[in-house]
C-alpha cells in the first residue's frame, strides 16, 4: 500500500440522532484524511461524538450527510450485507469491555472472523490464529474460555481477533479504559508494532500519558474536529 | 469444526435446562402428531381390511316367505349379480347370572361356504353342530363364558334352552359385544329350530359383480331383484343397503381421528410458539453478541443461519427422541382403538409417510415461528445491537399508562402494569401461548362435561326405565295394572315399534340398515297418548296430542332435508304405504332413526285392535341397581302370566352403550388438555425470565435508589400474575369457541346432535389455578434472581 495516498477520507460528515426534543447532531461537518500505517488518536470529552466517528469510520454506523471513503470505496454506499463483509476484511474492531464470545475459546474466538468472511481455508484457520495469539503474547491460553483470563489477556485475544482477517485498519473504542496502567502500556505498545508493520490504528482514548505514541491525534468537541495534532 | 457450529454447539450446550424444556415442548407435538397419525394410518389400513375382508353384502332383501336354495340360485343366475345366499337374523335372549341380556343371533346356512359378510374363525368348530353355536370372541366377556359352556337361549317363540358354544369367530363388521352389551351367536337353521321358532331364511344378501362401491347401482340391483322376487309371489318388506366399503364405525373413527390430528398439531405449533418465544429470548440475551459478530463481519444471513440452526440441532434432537416413542404409543393407540372397533390389526407397519410428516412438522413448524424473532434479531444494526441496555428506555404515553396512573393502584402495582406491556410482541406471543394453551384445556374439559350432560339426557328423556319386547302382541290393559302393582314401579304404557322406511316413488322400502340391525335403522314407535314415559325435546313444530289423526313427529336422524311441520310424507308400515302429516321434530339422545306416532293412529292403520308389543316400565327408584331387581320382577310376573318376550333393553343398558362408545375419545381429550397446560404455563417461564433478565439493569438503579428486594419481587411477581390473568380472559373467550365447534362435532358424531355449549366450573377454576400457581412460580424465581442481585452486579449487568 501506497504510504503516501490517503487511506480514510471523510469529506462534509454530519450525524444526527433522532431525540425526544427533535434531532441531535453527533457531527458536524467533519473532514479528515487518514494515510495508511499510520496510529492515530482521537480524543474530547465524553458526548463530544468520538464514538460516533470512529463507528462512521468502521462502517458500524452510516453518516447522515457528507461521504466515507475508505480505500477509494464509498462505504456509506454499501447494503448492509456489503457492509459487513467489507467490515470483516478491512477493519479489526477492539471494544473496551472486550466483547469475547463466552462460549467460544480463546482461539475459536480469533478463527470466528476468518469462518465469518471465508478469507482463509478452514485447515489453516487455527494455525493462523494461534500465530496471531502467539503474536500478542497470550499463545499458552488458547484453549481457555475468556472468562478464565484476565482483563489484559482478553484485550490481547481481542487484538489477536481484529488481525484474524489482515485487515489494513485497526479501530479501537478505549481499548485501555478498562485496564490498569501497565496493562494500558503494553496494549498500546501492541498498537505501536501494529501501526509500525504497515496498520492503520486508529484509537478512541482519554489515555494522555501514551500520547508519544500516536503519530496524528484528531480532538473533538461538541460533533467538530477542532484540533489536527501531528507531533513533532 | 466450522466455528460458527461450534459455538451453536456450545450455546446450546450453555443451557440445559432450557434446552430440555424446548425439546419437551416440541416433542410432544412430534409425539402427539407420531401417535395418532401412526396408529390412524394402521386402523384405517385394517378397518377396510377387516371390514372389506368379509366381503359385506351390497344389499340385503327381506322377504316375508322362507326363502329356498333354488331360489338363490335362480338370484345368483340374474345380471349383475356375483353372489347371492339366504340368511336370517334375529335378536333372542341370553341368560346370565339369572338376567337376560339381548342376544343376536345370526342363522347362517352354510357355513363352509359362506359369500357375504364372512367370519373369520378363530377356534373351535368352523361349522356348528345342530343344537351347538359359535359366538363372536367379544361376546363371551358379557355371555361370562367360555368356550365349551353351554348358555341359556331363549328365542321369541320357544322356551329357554340350552346351548353349547362350540367356536370362536371374529366378525369385524360388529361393534364390540361389551360395547352394545348383547351377545352374538351363529347357528344353524335346524339350532334354531330347536330353540322353538319355526321361521326359514327371510334374508337374501346379494353382491354385485360391478360398481360394488356406488349405493346407486347397488340400489338399482337390489331393486331389480326385488321386483324379480315380487313377480315370483314374495313378499318383500325391506331393503338394506348399508353404505358400501364402509365400516359401521368409519365417519365415526374418521371424526374422531381429525380432533386428535388437530390436537396434536394444535400442541406442536404451541410448542412452536414456545421455542420462537425462546430464540427471541436468547438473541435479547446476545444481542451484544449478535452486534460483536456483525463487526466481525458477520452477514444478517450468517446471524440468522446460526438460530436457525440451534432451532433445527432441538428439533432434531426432539425428533430423536419422539419419533421412537411415537412408534411405541401409535401401537399402544391402535390396539386399543381395534379393540373398541372389535378390529384384528393383521399388518403393523406404519407408513414412511407418517415420520416424514412428523420431520416436516417437527422441524417446518417451529422453524416458521421461529423466523421472525430470529430475522428481527439478526438483523438489528450493529450501534444498535452494541449501544443495547436491555428493555427500550421509551414508554410512549398510552392508554397503558393512563389507566396504570389511576389512584386504585399502589406504586409498585403500576410499575408491573406498565412493564407488562413494555415488550408487546413478546407479550402478544406469550398471551396467545397461553390463551391457545388454556382455550384448548377449558375446552376439553368442557366438551366432556357437555358429553356427560348430554348423556343423561337420555335419562332424562326416557321416564321409563325398563323396555319389554313382546313376542305377540297383546291387550295392554290386562298387563298393565299388574305391572303397576309391583311395588316400586312408578309407571307402566304399552307400546308399538316397527321398521319402517320413507316411501318415496320407490316400489320398496330402502333403508340404510347393516346387518347387525342396529347401525342405519329407522323405527315407527307408537306411543299411548298422553304418554307419561318420554319427555321429548322438541326442536321445531309440538309434540303428538289426542286430537290429531295420523300426525307423525321425526327425530333428528329420521328428518330428512325439505321437510317442516305441516308436510305430508309416506312411511311404510307392515309394507304398506301410510300417509302421515309432520307436527314437529325432535332432538333424541341415544336413538336410531325414530318417528313418533300415536298408538292410536297406528293401531288404526295396521289393524293391531289396540294390541301392543312393548312395554315401557318407568320405577320409583332410576338407579340401575334397583332397574336389575324390578326388571327380575317385572319378567318373572310375564312369564307367569303366559306373556312371551321378546327381549328386554333397560335403560341403564342403553346409556352404558353409548358411553362406552365415546369414553376413550373424551379421556383422551383430557389427557391432550394436560399437555396444553404444560406447554402453556413453560411458555409463561420463559416470558418472565426474558423480562427480568433484560431489565437487569433497571433493576439496578431501583436497587440503588432505595428498592428493598421484596418491592423488585413484587413488580415482577405482580407483572406475572398480570399477564396470566389478561390470558385467563382471552382463553375462556376461545375456549367458548372453540367448545361450540367441537361439541358440533364430537355431538354430532355420538349422538346425531350438537352437544349444548357447557362452561365447566371445574375446567375454568382448574385453569385459573394453573395460570396464578404457574405465573406466580414463573415469575417468583426469576423475581427472586433478581431481587438477590447485588445493585452493583446490576448495574454492571450487560
Amino acid at each position: 500500500m501506497n504510504p503516501n495516498k490517503t487511506l480514510i477520507e471523510l469529506h462534509s460528515v454530519s450525524k444526527t440522532f433522532p431525540v425526544a426534543s427533535g434531532t441531535f447532531r453527533a457531527l458536524k461537518d467533519v473532514t479528515l484524511h487518514i494515510t495508511p500505517g499510520q496510529l492515530v488518536a482521537i480524543t474530547g470529552k465524553s458526548g463530544s461524538g468520538k464514538s460516533t466517528l470512529l463507528n462512521i469510520m468502521a462502517g458500524i454506523d452510516r453518516p447522515s450527510e457528507g461521504q466515507v471513503l475508505i480505500n477509494g470505496i464509498q462505504i456509506e454506499k454499501l447494503s448492509e450485507g456489503a457492509l459487513a463483509s467489507w467490515r470483516g476484511k478491512n477493519v479489526g474492531v477492539v471494544f473496551q469491555f472486550f466483547q469475547l464470545l463466552p462460549t467460544l475459546t480463546v482461539v475459536e474466538n480469533v478463527m470466528l472472523p476468518m469462518d465469518f468472511c471465508n478469507t482463509y481455508p478452514p485447515k489453516e484457520r487455527k494455525a493462523r490464529a494461534l500465530s496471531l495469539l502467539q503474536k500478542v503474547d497470550i499463545r499458552e491460553q488458547a484453549d481457555k474460555f475468556p472468562s478464565a483470563l484476565s482483563g489484559g489477556q482478553q484485550q490481547r485475544v481481542a487484538i489477536a481477533r481484529a488481525l484474524a482477517n489482515d485487515p489494513p485498519i485497526i479501530i479501537a473504542d478505549e481499548p485501555t479504559g478498562n485496564l490498569d496502567s501497565h496493562t494500558a502500556s503494553s496494549i498500546f505498545e501492541l498498537f505501536a508494532g501494529l501501526a509500525r508493520s504497515g496498520k492503520t490504528v486508529i484509537v478512541v482514548t482519554h489515555e494522555k500519558d501514551f500520547a508519544a505514541h500516536f503519530e496524528n491525534t484528531f480532538s473533538i468537541s461538541d460533533g467538530v474536529v477542532v484540533n489536527d495534532v501531528v507531533p513533532a | 469444526m466450522n466455528t460458527r457450529f461450534t459455538k451453536v454447539i456450545r450455546d446450546l450446550r450453555s443451557d440445559y435446562a432450557r434446552n430440555l424444556m424446548l425439546v419437551v415442548a416440541t416433542g410432544v407435538g412430534i409425539f402427539g402428531i407420531g401417535s395418532i397419525l401412526g396408529g390412524y394410518h394402521v386402523i384405517r389400513r385394517e378397518m377396510k381390511d377387516n371390514y372389506m375382508g368379509t366381503v359385506p353384502a351390497s344389499a340385503t332383501i327381506e322377504i316375508e316367505e322362507s326363502i329356498s336354495g333354488e331360489l338363490v340360485d335362480s338370484v345368483k343366475a340374474l345380471p349383475g349379480i356375483q353372489a347371492a345366499e339366504r340368511h336370517a337374523t334375529l335378536v333372542a335372549r341370553m341368560k346370565i347370572d339369572e338376567k337376560w341380556y339381548p342376544l343376536l343371533l345370526f342363522v347362517v346356512d352354510d357355513f363352509k361356504n359362506k359369500q357375504t359378510n364372512k367370519v373369520y374363525f378363530v377356534s373351535g368348530d368352523t361349522a356348528p353342530a345342530r343344537g351347538t353355536m359359535l359366538a363372536e370372541r367379544t361376546a363371551f366377556t358379557v355371555m361370562h363364558a367360555s368356550e365349551g359352556d353351554s348358555l341359556m337361549i331363549k328365542t321369541r317363540n320357544g322356551e329357554p334352552k340350552k346351548v353349547k358354544l362350540t367356536g370362536t369367530v371374529h366378525d369385524p363388521g360388529l361393534a364390540p359385544a361389551w360395547q352394545e352389551e348383547a351377545g352374538y351367536g351363529y347357528v344353524t337353521l335346524s339350532t334354531l329350530h330347536d330353540l322353538g321358532e319355526t321361521q326359514g331364511f327371510d334374508q337374501l344378501r346379494i353382491l354385485v359383480s360391478e360398481n360394488q362401491n356406488s349405493k346407486a347401482h347397488i340400489r338399482e340391483k337390489a331393486e331389480a331383484v326385488a321386483l324379480w322376487l315380487k313377480g315370483k309371489g314374495y313378499t318383500v318388506h325391506e331393503i338394506q343397503i348399508p353404505s358400501p366399503g364402509k365400516h359401521p364405525h368409519q365417519g365415526q373413527m374418521n371424526t374422531v381421528m381429525e380432533i386428535f390430528v388437530i390436537f396434536s398439531f394444535l400442541i406442536l405449533i404451541l410448542g412452536s410458539i414456545l421455542v420462537a418465544t425462546a430464540m427471541a429470548t436468547l438473541m435479547v440475551k446476545q444481542i451484544r453478541q449478535i452486534g460483536v459478530m456483525k463487526t466481525l463481519g458477520a452477514t444478517s444471513t450468517q446471524l440468522a443461519g446460526m438460530y436457525v440452526l440451534m432451532v433445527i440441532v432441538l428439533c432434531v434432537v426432539a425428533l430423536a427422541v419422539a419419533i421412537p416413542l411415537s412408534r411405541i404409543t401409535a401401537t399402544v393407540f391402535y390396539n386399543q382403538i381395534a379393540v373398541l372397533l372389535n378390529l384384528e390389526i393383521r399388518d403393523r407397519s406404519i407408513s414412511w409417510e407418517v415420520p416424514m410428516i412428523q420431520i416436516a412438522a417437527g422441524v417446518g413448524i417451529p422453524l416458521i415461528a421461529t423466523l421472525f424473532p430470529v430475522i428481527r434479531g439478526s438483523r438489528v444494526s450493529v450501534r444498535k445491537a452494541l449501544d443495547n441496555f436491555g428493555v427500550g428506555r421509551k414508554i410512549k404515553r398510552s392508554w397503558v399508562v393512563a389507566f396504570s396512573s389511576l389512584g386504585i393502584f399502589t406504586d409498585t402495582f403500576r410499575i408491573s402494569i406498565r412493564n407488562a406491556f413494555r415488550q408487546r410482541a413478546r407479550l402478544t406471543m406469550t398471551l396467545g401461548l397461553l390463551a391457545a394453551g388454556g382455550a384448548m384445556f377449558m375446552t376439553a374439559l368442557n366438551v366432556s362435561e357437555a358429553w356427560h350432560k348430554n348423556l343423561n339426557r337420555i335419562y332424562q328423556q326416557r321416564l321409563y326405565d325398563l323396555e319389554v319386547r313382546l313376542t305377540e302382541p297383546v291387550q295392554a290393559d290386562r298387563i298393565l295394572e299388574a305391572i303397576r302393582n309391583i311395588p316400586g314401579v312408578r309407571l307402566a304404557e304399552g307400546w308399538n315399534s316397527v321398521s319402517t322406511s320413507f316411501v318415496r316413488n320407490q316400489t320398496f322400502d330402502i333403508t340404510g340398515t347393516y346387518p347387525d340391525k342396529g347401525h342405519g335403522s329407522f323405527s315407527m314407535t307408537a306411543v299411548p297418548l298422553p304418554t307419561q314415559l318420554i319427555n321429548p325435546t322438541i326442536k321445531e313444530g309440538r309434540w303428538l296430542n289426542e286430537q290429531g289423526s295420523n300426525e307423525v313427529v321425526l327425530n333428528q336422524l329420521a328428518r330428512e332435508p325439505g321437510i317442516s311441520p305441516g308436510d305430508s310424507i309416506v312411511l311404510s308400515l307392515d309394507g304398506k304405504p301410510t300417509r302421515w302429516k309432520v307436527v314437529g321434530f325432535t332432538e333424541d339422545v341415544g336413538s336410531s332413526a325414530m318417528a313418533y306416532v300415536s298408538l292410536h293412529s297406528f293401531s288404526m292403520l295396521s289393524d293391531s285392535l289396540l294390541n301392543v308389543k312393548s312395554i315401557r316400565i318407568g320405577y320409583d327408584d332410576r338407579s340401575k341397581e334397583n332397574a336389575v331387581l324390578k326388571s327380575k320382577e317385572v319378567e318373572a310376573l310375564l312369564e307367569r302370566k303366559g306373556i312371551s318376550i321378546d327381549g328386554t333393553v333397560p335403560v341403564w343398558l342403553l346409556h352404558n352403550a353409548v358411553a362406552a362408545h365415546m369414553k376413550v375419545l373424551v379421556n383422551s381429550l383430557i389427557a391432550l388438555a394436560i399437555l396444553m397446560a404444560l406447554v402453556g404455563t413453560l411458555g409463561l417461564t420463559s416470558t418472565m425470565s426474558v423480562n427480568v433478565l433484560e431489565r437487569t439493569r433497571e433493576i439496578g438503579v431501583m436497587r440503588a435508589i432505595g428498592a428493598t428486594p421484596e418491592r423488585i419481587r413484587n413488580v415482577v411477581v405482580f407483572e406475572g400474575l398480570i399477564i396470566g390473568i389478561i390470558s385467563i380472559l382471552i382463553a375462556i373467550m376461545l375456549s367458548l369457541v372453540l367448545s361450540a365447534y367441537m361439541g358440533n362435532l364430537i355431538g354430532n358424531m355420538s349422538f346425531r346432535t350438537p352437544l349444548s355449549l357447557t362452561v365447566s366450573g371445574i375446567a375454568l377454576s382448574v385453569w385459573v389455578l394453573i395460570i396464578m400457581g404457574g405465573s406466580y412460580a414463573a415469575a417468583f424465581y426469576p423475581a427472586r434472581r433478581a431481587g438477590r442481585l447485588t445493585t452493583r452486579e446490576a448495574l454492571c449487568y450487560e
